[in-house]
């Protein structure tokens, strides 16, 4: 399967270009990635917050506007589900945190909705950016912190994954 | 996977609301100029700044040698023997550590009819067993004034680590122009062809002289002589001891007795000089710098800077070698660390 690669230009863009340009890049991610759009919306503000205060550190040449939000992005969900698992170790729970799952208004079948709910994070993020955000295996490998083929790899167990679960709703 | 799916996907992104971009616009306007600076873009990460340090540590050592081997003048490391501060000689003379007698080295200076042209010091040895007086000239060139203070200095070694010693040293290192010095040593004459052998190869050799000048027959004529006088005096005792002698011929015997005995002493002296003069042969070396070619000055600096570079190499190779343990152990620690991150962050998405 080849997915197309939308690469931002390499150019000087203000912070407030940047995120006007990528907001729901950024939201649409953390969406796939906490199943929670309140969650996701917070944490969206929260890296905004981040990527502002270290928007002069911010390198073009060496990525992508998107692709260093989303690299903030993924390390301020992160943190916000470290947090969320000693929250849950303190009070001694074993269920699951509560997620809203995401609405079915949004474009996506139920069937599509539900098999993308029953992924881990893990696989909801890598089709998120590869697929969602369309970003090449590169960026990807970038904001995930792993090599292009890993990207490549998990990317195709989720999309066999999620296709299997499909058919088992169907 | 099929294409419609993906299709769906994609077209289902998610859109941020309203009140999300309000409140990001919301952060633009308390921090308005949070604009990328020109500045901001010298921000180093940490492997640029590594392999900048690393270039800047290598042009730093290219350029220390250059500057260096281009500016390095000769007279600055000649401070040891205080003659690198400009124009003024040198005249040093150092004492004799064997007590030797010194006083005749300026008259063995002077050439004598025995000395003769440039010669091999194999030519001319002493001869074993005969008292003689050697005397030997040598004038060696040397480089530059670096190499004129080393030679000065290695010269004088020579000479004291053959039981000899340093008679006097003229020593000149202008800033500009032809250094030179003049050494007088003084050696054991059994030990005068090592001397040579090790002086020569102190420099180029311009010119020899040796010279030889036989002592025996003077210390036989004086040994003769101390015996005669010896004789001498014992019969003057003997004629003093007689009981019949008058008062007039006893004052006039004691007066030969005496002038004979200081007679004595004095041939005595002259024995032990001539000896003492033959036990020690005078080497006068004469060192001397030429103008160098210009040529020869960028010759000279290359081995400089290949020296210092080769020095250079030589502490780098041991701070790896230091260093390189605490270097491995810190790149598998953070080797460990991103790892375990890494599977933390994996543990934390497959649950969430």
């Amino acid at each position: 399967m080849t997915l197309p690669a939308r690469r931002t230009p390499i150019r000087s863009v203000s912070f407030a270009a940047a995120a006007a340009e990528h907001l729901d890049d950024v939201y649409g991610y953390l969406v796939y990635l906490t199943r929670d759009r309140t969650l996701a919306e917070d944490l969206a503000a929260e890296t905004f917050e981040k990527a502002l205060k270290l928007w002069k550190r911010y390198d073009p040449r060496r990525a992508s506007a998107r692709t260093w939000l989303c690299q903030i992005a993924r390390t301020t969900a992160l943190d916000w589900f470290r947090a969320e698992e000693r929250r849950r170790r303190r009070e001694e729970s074993v269920a699951r945190p509560d997620v809203i799952e995401m609405a079915a208004s949004e474009g996506l079948s139920p069937e599509l909705e539900t098999a993308l709910a029953s992924l881990s994070a893990g696989e909801r993020e890598v089709i998120a950016l590869r697929v969602l955000l369309e970003l090449d295996g590169e960026e990807a490998a970038r904001v995930l912190g792993i090599s292009p083929t890993a990207v490549s790899t998990r990317l195709s167990r989720a999309l066999t994954k999620l296709e299997e679960r499909m058919a088992v709703h169907v | 996977m099929s294409e419609p799916l993906l299709d769906q996907i994609r077209e289902a992104k998610p859109a941020a609301s309203p009140e999300l971009r309000s409140r990001i616009r919301a952060l633009e306007a308390e921090a308005p100029s949070a604009r990328r600076s020109r500045l901001a873009s010298l921000h180093l990460r940490p492997g640029r700044a590594l392999a900048l340090a690393g270039s800047a540590a290598v042009v730093a050592a290219l350029g220390a040698g250059l500057v260096k081997g281009l500016t390095s003048e000769p007279q600055s490391q000649l401070g040891a023997t205080g003659a690198g501060q400009g124009t003024t000689g040198l005249d040093q003379s150092v004492g004799s550590p064997t007590g030797a007698p010194e006083s005749a080295t300026k008259e063995a200076l002077a050439p004598t009819g025995n000395l003769g042209a440039p010669a091999t010091a194999d030519a001319l040895a002493p001869t074993p067993g005969r008292l003689q007086r050697f005397q030997a000239e040598m004038r060696l060139r040397v480089a530059d004034l670096e190499e004129l203070s080393g030679a000065t200095k290695r010269a004088m070694q020579i000479a004291q680590s053959l039981r000899g010693y340093v008679v006097s040293v003229q020593y000149d290192a202008p800033a500009q122009g032809v250094g030179g010095a003049q050494i007088v040593l003084r050696v054991p004459t059994a030990r005068v062809q090592t001397a040579l052998t090790q002086l020569s190869a102190l420099g180029t050799i311009l010119g020899q002289r040796i010279g030889i000048e036989d002592l025996q027959q003077p210390a036989d004529d004086l040994t003769s002589q101390i015996e005669d006088t010896q004789r001498q005096i014992a019969q003057l005792r003997l004629q003093l001891a007689r009981p019949t002698l008058g008062d007039e011929e006893r004052a006039v015997l004691q007066a030969r007795l005496t002038e004979s005995r200081r007679q004595l002493s004095d041939l005595r002296a002259s024995l032990g000089g001539t000896r003492a003069e033959a036990r020690f042969a005078t080497i006068q070396l004469g060192l001397t710098t030429e103008r160098i070619e210009p040529a020869a000055v960028s010759d000279s600096r290359l081995d400089d800077l290949k020296e210092i570079l080769a020095w250079e190499g030589t502490a780098l190779l041991y701070l790896l070698v230091l260093a390189g343990p605490f270097v491995l152990l810190g790149v598998l620690i953070w080797l460990a660390l991103k790892l375990r991150r890494r599977s933390e962050e994996m543990r934390l998405l497959e649950r969430a």
